[in-house]
């Protein structure tokens, strides 16, 4: 079912001049914390059936069940932590950004809902370096809900006092990654951490911890305060709830819109970013570079979790969905997109630190026109042996050059190979229309 | 970030007497930050966006000083700062400007914005312009992409970017007068 009206954005006009800032009187004003106070009418276990109950799923990128996240804490063990991962660095997603610019108290209430059903003694939430004036927001709006008493605070019934700060990162995509995220937040290299033991068993400071992204607990007051029948009854059977949509790349309006998971990509570009600029729709990418790529045919597929099996990518991932026009020279899009992760490897398993240069400096030489035939097949086979999922690296950054790679070759193999001929022109400029 | 080791064969900082780990700037850290975590390490970010915004780049003298004030090896400090790319280990110029080369942003036009800058200011992605006041990086995504191609000018995000307004907004910036050097700069530091 398609959405009635908007949930998570209701508070930002879709008209960029009436958007401000909604700070706590605004916030409360327009129903704010008011899941909150439900939530604390509750025994903290209901709490999290119904947060199960509802099917929300993670919206950071792997969609990973919330509720079953929680469950995954051992009982009894304190302290215990929430990591807010607000370490939006994947290209193409700028919808956290965005909610918490204009609407920060909806984050925080969600922080305190997720915080009062797990017992967390400290939520730390971790916004990246770049930035700058959203964590001066953010700070402003955790000093307020300290002043009216939403934070540092003890749990009624016990000594725990739940307290929550802002932790900025210092520019590193990789810190986006739940246990290169920890690290970072111990002080450290953001270097991802072997599992097990999961997050939720040992995470920050070697204790219980809780990794939600900033999405998702923005959905809880809503969760709470209208049930989770109403939650299912948007989206899809296996992808309930409404969703963020970032959309950027070749259209004309790019912004972030929110729809009902399982909303056509084809919906999406037309009815809300005013259709594709500067010609007709040739490829887009579903959620962030690192989910690989639709391909022509596959214009009018469904944006949900299980995209990945209907549509030969990775998965619906953050959900920033980036355009790409017929004038798009592909091979440069993919070098653009295998430069980031050669970039943004943090070096800390072989396949991947190499990998990713290997892959880079041959999109390179075939950009400048020394391509070789038997190149097509060699970049599938580095792409195809990195990654968590062939069991090469620790984390998933691989996992996104390898599908970003194998996608762009299984999709549009034509335009590849047409560039491993002998004398081809050298590649300039992505777009004739930029 | 970066995991290739730079700047290797560079000789060893100069020191001064004067610490750059003000007691000020001690207290303050120690205050606000240490209750927050159960391990003092974990001040270390929070602390070296203190000495960003204090000195505009990590000087080589404040990693020793942060290893004693935080009771950690020099090596585990040099180790957590090398990563993070906001944490510029050399001075660089007054606005540092940071484009964004990801593909929305080269998708909308980012190479035209950068090949201008270059061409106007005559410095390379990384260098500083002869008289301090500009040093242009290429930086992966900054997270809005719906204002591609943007770039951030020291902490503040401009977006929609067109090549020769920005780089006229660039040359108005550079060509003023900054009497009371960085701290004065007339952009939105955010203090945290």
């Amino acid at each position: 079912m398609a959405l009635v009206a908007p949930i998570l954005l209701k508070r930002i006009p879709a008209e960029p001049a009436q958007r401000r800032l909604y700070r706590w009187a605004d916030y409360t004003a327009t129903g704010g914390y008011e899941g909150l106070q439900k939530a604390c009418a509750m025994p903290p276990g209901e709490v999290i059936k119904l947060v199960v109950d509802s099917g929300l799923r993670g919206r950071g990128g792997a969609g990973f069940p919330c509720g079953t996240k929680w469950t995954f804490l051992p009982k009894d063990i304190h302290p215990r932590y929430l990591a807010v991962n607000f370490d939006e660095s994947e290209p193409g997603t700028f919808k956290d950004r965005y909610l918490v610019e204009h609407d920060p108290h909806a984050l925080l209430e969600g922080i305190a809902i997720a915080a009062y059903a797990n017992r967390i003694t400290t939520s730390y939430i971790y916004i990246r370096g770049e930035y700058h004036r959203q964590a001066g927001i953010l700070e402003e709006a955790v000093a307020e809900a300290y002043a009216y008493g939403i934070f540092g605070r003890k749990y009624p019934g016990t000594d725990i006092v739940h307290n929550c700060y802002v932790h900025r990162g210092a520019g590193a995509y990789i810190c986006g990654e739940e246990t290169g995220l920890l690290e970072s937040l111990e002080g450290k290299r953001g270097w991802p951490r072997n599992k097990p033991p999961f997050p939720a068993v040992a995470g920050a400071f070697a204790k219980p911890t809780i990794i939600n992204n900033v999405e998702t607990l923005a959905c809880l007051p809503h969760i709470v305060l209208h049930g989770s029948a109403w939650f299912k009854s948007m989206g899809t059977p296996s992808s309930a709830g409404p969703k963020l949509f970032g959309l950027s790349g070749h259209v004309n309006q790019p912004g972030v819109y929110e729809e009902a998971l399982g909303v056509k990509m084809s919906t999406l570009i037309e009815k809300y970013a005013g259709g594709v600029k500067g010609g007709k729709y040739k490829a887009a990418i579903p959620g962030g570079v690192s989910m690989g790529v639709l391909g022509t045919d596959q214009y009018h597929a469904e944006l949900d979790f299980d995209i990945g099996k209907k549509y030969n990518v990775l998965g619906l991932g953050t959900a920033g969905v980036i355009v790409m026009n017929d004038q798009t020279d592909l091979v440069l899009a993919l070098r653009n997109i295998v430069r980031f992760f050669a970039h943004e490897s943090c070096g800390q398993c072989t396949p991947c630190r190499e990998g990713t240069a290997w892959m880079h400096k041959m999109l390179n030489r075939i950009v400048d026109g020394f391509g070789r035939p038997r190149d097509f097949d060699l970049l599938m086979e580095i792409a195809l042996s990195m990654g968590a999922m062939p069991g090469t690296t620790i984390c998933g950054l691989a996992d996104g050059a390898n599908w970003a790679v194998r996608t762009f070759l299984q999709k549009f193999p034509e335009e590849f190979k047409a560039r491993l001929k002998c004398g081809q022109v050298r590649g300039v400029e992505l777009t004739a229309t930029a | 970030m970066t995991w290739l080791v730079e700047d290797r064969l560079k000789p060893y900082a100069a020191r001064r007497a004067e610490p750059y780990l003000t007691d000020a700037i001690k207290t303050q850290v120690a205050e606000k930050y240490f209750p927050r975590y159960p391990r003092k390490q974990a001040a270390l970010l929070p602390l070296f966006h203190r000495l960003r915004q204090e000195y505009g780049y990590i000087p080589e003298q404040a990693i020793d000083e942060t290893a004693d004030f935080l009771g950690i090896a020099r090596a585990e400090v040099q180790d957590a700062v090398s990563f993070y790319e906001e944490f510029r280990l050399t001075p660089s110029g007054e606005y540092v400007i940071s484009v964004c080369r990801s593909i929305s942003c080269e998708l909308c036009g980012s190479r035209a914005v950068l090949e201008r800058i270059r061409h106007v200011f005559g410095v390379d992605p990384g260098e500083t312009t002869a008289d301090h006041k500009i040093t242009v990086l290429e930086v992966e995504c900054l997270g809005a992409c719906e204002q591609a191609p943007c770039a951030l000018v020291n902490e503040d995000l401009h977006g929609h970017l067109e090549p020769d307004n920005f780089v006229r907004k660039l040359q108005a910036l550079s060509a003023a007068r900054d009497d009371q050097g960085r701290a004065a700069a007339p952009t939105g530091r955010t203090h945290i």
